[in-house]
């Protein structure tokens, strides 16, 4: 199906000699959008995906290619035209943002997206889930939520930036639909998925969106993504 | 530090003067002249290293053949007062004045031994820290002498010629306390008119063939002689007999054989200095006339540049960026007049942060290799080198908290250029760049708006003049018309253009002027 880890030329068309680099996996899902693979992109997750980059540099990087993903994933919420004039007196034929949205962070790694979400939607509401691995049986279990009270009402903007199996990521969106959310109204924003979590996650929730930075290669046999970026959470808070 | 007396008037704040110890610190603001440490063959003025002006058919900024008026004459003649006074009278920033001074040779060991002995032989202690251009002048071929010889016409032609083609020139620093050039440097770049002084202004015939006016400043020998007189006996406890001696020995006789001789290639002869009204009217009109002459040129060519890029398409190095559901909203909301500051300001902001990640995608990488925590490699992408920026004041500054979302220590130069009021003609008032900025692997620079691409062209231009090639340059700008983008990327087609938005060829600059609220 996939085309695992594709190593290609990356640049602006324009250019004859180009670097090469491995790019996202394809995944055929209508409800996946990748991140367009420039340059800049795979140069700044070269930059977190190195276990010798320190946590200042990972916590600026990790936020610049957050802001990317936020800026598309606000791309699919609605918009109507709207027509305003400007300071220098002409018409000019826009748009307006349609609809009321929030933010709903898994923790804790799903918190470090908070600050580039900010960055972007100021004052938005964001609401938190804990949803951590059972010793005893292995699967993801609710520990906590705390959501907007009329999120049925909001566009929801879930928050992870890693997606291996997809176990916490189908719980939280089962936790939001149990909340009123309609799937359709459900963002995944997400730094690194693996091609088993993609089609994990997206064939189980075929209208809600997933945006993700990179499809890595898959998994490896303790379920971490590989090449990967090492302990998302860890990396940004911790280590 | 002891200070060095030169034998000027108060420098007023509108003028440059190279040699004065004051523009050696730097003045750096209207003369456009910084200071630099340069050695001789830095990338700085490498000679039509990659398009300079030299190459440009399509596009030459007004300092690109600028106006030369040599001013000569014997010590005490009034050259320094007239030029000061002649530069203060048009009150330009691109009217320029370089000493001819400033280009003594170095002393070798053995010469500098002389030089300083007879300094103690002079019985002067004080000459040292009270050295000026013509207190060390009784030494024959030396420093401050009254002889041609102790001057380097070759670079001083060398530097006239980089001037005129529009290059920026480095300046050498000459101490008379150690008779011999300073490691440091001052550049004069972009001058419209550059006045040339000093007593051999007029003496070497490759510089001749340089000037567009000769002036040569007359003084009755008997009013120099008792000026000398006057100082060296009040300054320097020197008694008469000794001071006569010195002006028949050494001063009138240089006087007479190299000084004087300039008068007859002079194309004015200016008695009593600056006090001689009628020469300096006309010295200024003459400037006058040849700025008026440069600026039309530059309008003209402009306006050629406009009607060739017509009708082509554009660039594929021109990047309009997706309007994405986000960027229409976020250009609506800043179209919008009734926006307030505050989301003016967010949305900007935000948006710019986006040109800038944008524009980073035109800069050079190549392929690293790193590993990951799980010690597995992945072949990415890394930076080719450093990436700095130069920002088109003013509007350019809007751009400046985007840019430090995206590269937070990003290195900045700035580069006021101004439109003119009356004939809309961009102006270049002042820059400062990074030092290295020729090795950088890539350059954005930053604008706002562009309409007609005039300051574009003329910003682009700064940097290739600084030794920054075509092809690492990124303009970025928030808006700009289709022609403008014709007309830069005509000229310099291996430039990158990223762009917000298109917009109409003639749209005011109001968005620096929403940005900051005045």
């Amino acid at each position: 199906m996939a085309e695992i880890a594709p190593t290609k030329s990356v640049g602006p068309e324009y250019r004859s000699e180009k670097p090469t680099a491995t790019i996202s996996t394809v995944v055929e899902f209508d409800n996946v959008t990748v991140l367009p693979q420039t340059p800049q992109l795979i140069a700044l997750l070269s930059i977190i995906r190195n276990r010798d980059t320190q946590r200042g540099d990972f916590v600026f990087t990790s936020n610049r290619i957050i802001r990317l993903l936020v800026e598309e994933g606000l791309n699919h919420l609605p918009t109507v035209e709207h027509t305003v004039t400007t300071p220098v007196g002409r018409p000019y034929e826009g748009l307006s943002f349609q609809g009321k949205i929030c933010g709903v962070s898994i923790m804790r790694a799903g918190e470090a997206m908070e600050q580039g979400l900010r960055d972007c939607c100021r004052s938005v509401r964001i609401g938190k889930i804990l949803i951590q691995r059972d010793e005893e049986t292995a699967q993801p279990k609710l520990f906590y939520d705390k959501l907007p009270d009329d999120i049925a009402d909001r566009w929801v903007l879930l928050l992870d930036p890693m997606l291996a199996t997809g176990g916490s990521a189908i719980m939280a969106v089962d936790v939001l639909k149990s909340r009123g959310v309609p799937e359709e109204r459900i963002l995944f924003l997400n730094v690194l998925a693996c091609p088993e979590g993609i089609k994990n996650f997206a064939s189980k929730f075929p209208s809600l969106r997933v945006v993700t930075a990179f499809v890595d290669q898959g998994l490896d046999e303790k379920n971490y993504i590989i090449p990967g970026l090492g302990d998302f959470g860890d990396r940004y808070y911790t280590r | 530090m002891p200070s060095i007396t030169v034998p000027i008037a108060p420098t007023p704040p509108q003028v440059v003067v190279f040699n004065d110890d004051k523009a050696t610190n730097g003045i750096a603001t209207p003369g456009l002249a910084t200071p630099g440490i340069a050695t001789p063959g830095s990338e700085y003025y490498k000679p039509g290293a990659d398009g300079t002006i030299a190459k440009r058919a399509h596009y030459a900024p007004p300092w690109a053949d600028v106006s030369i008026i040599g001013i000569a004459g014997s010590s005490g003649s009034g050259k320094s007062t007239l030029s000061q006074a002649i530069v203060s009278k048009l009150n330009l920033p691109w009217v320029v004045i370089l000493s001819i001074d400033s280009f003594y040779k170095s002393l070798d060991a053995e010469a500098s031994r002389k030089a300083f002995r007879c300094e103690y032989d002079f019985d002067a202690p004080d000459v040292r820290t009270q050295t000026s251009l013509e207190t060390v002048s009784e030494l024959p071929g030396l420093p401050g002498s009254f002889s041609p010889q102790a001057l380097d016409f070759d670079v001083l032609v060398e530097r006239l010629r980089d001037l005129k083609a529009g290059k920026r020139a480095e300046i050498p620093v000459y101490s008379f306390e150690k008779h011999a050039r300073t490691e440091q440097t001052t550049s004069i770049y972009s001058p419209h008119v550059l006045i040339l002084e000093g007593i051999f202004a007029l003496h070497d015939p490759r510089v001749l063939d340089l000037l567009d006016m000769k002036i040569f400043c007359e003084a009755d020998a008997d009013t120099c002689l008792s000026r000398r007189i006057l100082r060296d006996q009040r300054e320097r406890g020197r008694d008469i007999e000794g001071i006569i001696k010195q002006w028949f020995s050494f001063v009138k006789p240089n006087f007479e054989k190299y000084v004087n001789p300039q008068r007859n290639v002079a194309d004015i002869i200016v008695p009593r200095g600056v006090e001689n009204h009628v020469a300096m009217t006309m010295v200024v009109q003459f400037i006058k006339q040849k700025l008026l002459e440069k600026s039309t040129h530059h309008r003209a060519a402009l306006t050629r540049l406009e009607r060739d890029a017509l009708s082509r398409p554009l660039s594929q190095k021109v990047h309009i960026m997706n309007q994405t559901p986000q960027m229409g909203g976020m250009n609506t909301i800043i179209h919008n007049i009734d926006t307030s500051p505050e989301d003016f300001i967010f949305y900007f902001d935000r948006l710019a942060a986006l040109l800038v990640e944008q524009s980073l995608n035109n800069v050079f990488f190549d392929s690293q290799t790193v590993m990951t925590p799980q010690n597995l490699p992945y072949n990415g992408l890394t930076p080719a080198g450093e990436v700095s920026a130069v920002i088109v004041l003013r509007g350019g500054a809007a751009l400046e908290t985007g840019l430090r979302r995206v590269i937070t220590d990003c290195k900045t130069g700035r580069v006021l250029i101004q439109s003119n009021i009356r004939t809309g003609e961009p102006e270049l008032h002042y820059l400062k760049l990074p030092q290295d900025i020729s090795e950088h692997s890539a350059v954005l620079l930053l604008d706002t708006q562009m309409s007609s691409g005039g300051s574009a062209l003329m910003a682009v231009q700064v940097l290739v003049d600084h030794g920054v090639k075509e092809e690492r340059i990124v303009l970025v700008t928030y808006s700009a018309g289709r022609m403008g983008l014709h007309r830069l990327t005509q000229v310099f087609p291996d430039i990158t253009v990223v762009v917000g938005n298109l917009c109409s060829d003639a749209e005011e600059r109001w968005v620096e002027r929403r940005y900051f609220r005045c």
